[in-house]
């Protein structure tokens, strides 16, 4: 369920600002309390095709004495996507919440 | 001794071969990534840390299988955009040959017309139905091919092209649509190793 999901979350993970692979997963990690513990390497995948739709960008970057990581960023059309995902999923999630509201049972 | 990252990395880099420029800058990025996770292990960088970083990150050949997956998408986006290409320009250089013969009445077979024209309106039957039915799969494309090119040749050994000095739009025509049939044979090709690939990680998996 969480993989269809993977592309939007990952959009809104790289919201902050600039972050490399790890950085990403670790946000996700917190983000939901560990909720999300997917296998890190599935993040690569997302990030690619994000990259190749034009939703991010993407740049080596060596920080002083540091390892050279590779850093996403939302485009522009990577904020407007999640802004649309994100209005989908409100629209989906409360839909849901409203068959499976214990106190008012769906079919009525 | 090679350690657990670097086993893990090397293995990554193999099960992506099907796309070189793809495994060199992922084994740098996972390779950075796992670096960061076992450094952030309690244990320190140790063996250990390692195995436990490569062991989150999930087996190579899924994360393979995953961009292999995706890789197949792309291509077959492209492949398809190479044969409304072809199509279109096999269509263009059909009708001068057709104009060019109507002028010099230099029909050198009876069945060859037939192939051009037939063979032409099957791959276009086949590439339209393909399209909406089955766009994934390398079914119709390679009966696109084989039909585009009969009717090609036919077309060509039908006007006697290079043999009676056509005329140099005709020519450039025909040029062109044995160099978009030869990149599109290229990229039918290159469909088939993908599907292939991702077959087999799929099922070593």
């Amino acid at each position: 369920m969480l993989k269809g999901h993977l592309d939007a979350i990952v959009l809104a993970a790289l919201e902050a600002g600039p972050a490399h692979g790890y950085a990403i997963i670790e946000s996700i990690k917190r983000g939901s309390a560990s909720t999300f513990d997917l296998p890190e390497g599935t993040v690569y995948p997302a990030l690619h095709r994000l990259e190749e739709a034009g939703l991010l960008s993407s740049a080596w970057m060596t920080p002083p004495g540091g390892r050279r990581r590779r850093l996403y960023s939302l485009t522009k059309a990577g904020s407007a996507a999640l802004a649309d995902r994100r209005k989908a999923w409100s629209r989906f999630s409360q839909a849901v919440d409203t068959l499976l509201d214990e106190d008012r049972p769906w079919p009525a | 001794m090679a350690g657990v990252i670097d086993d893990y990395v090397a293995a990554l880099r193999r099960d992506l071969d099907f796309d070189p420029p793809l495994a060199r800058r992922l084994a740098d990025e996972v390779e950075a990534h796992l670096w960061d996770a076992a450094e952030a292990d309690p244990s320190g960088p140790s063996p250990e840390a390692q195995q436990r970083a490569v062991a989150r990150f999930g087996l190579a050949r899924e994360i393979a299988a995953q961009f292999a997956a995706d890789a197949i998408d792309r291509q077959a986006k492209r492949t398809w955009m190479m044969l409304a290409a072809t199509v279109a320009v096999t269509f263009i250089a059909m009708r001068l040959r057709v104009l060019w013969l109507d002028d010099f009445g230099a029909s050198m077979s009876a069945l060859a017309p037939l192939i051009d024209r037939y063979a032409f309106i099957a791959a276009l039957a086949v590439g339209v139905i393909g399209w909406f039915v089955c766009r994934r799969s390398l079914a119709p494309l390679a009966i696109c091919l084989g039909g585009l090119a009969a009717s090609i040749a036919a077309g060509i050994a039908r006007a006697g092209l290079f043999a009676d000095g056509a005329p140099l739009h005709v020519l450039l025509a025909a040029a062109g649509e044995i160099a978009l049939i030869g990149l599109l044979s290229w990229h039918v090709f290159g469909l088939h190793r993908r599907l292939r690939r991702t077959a087999m990680l799929r099922n070593a998996q």
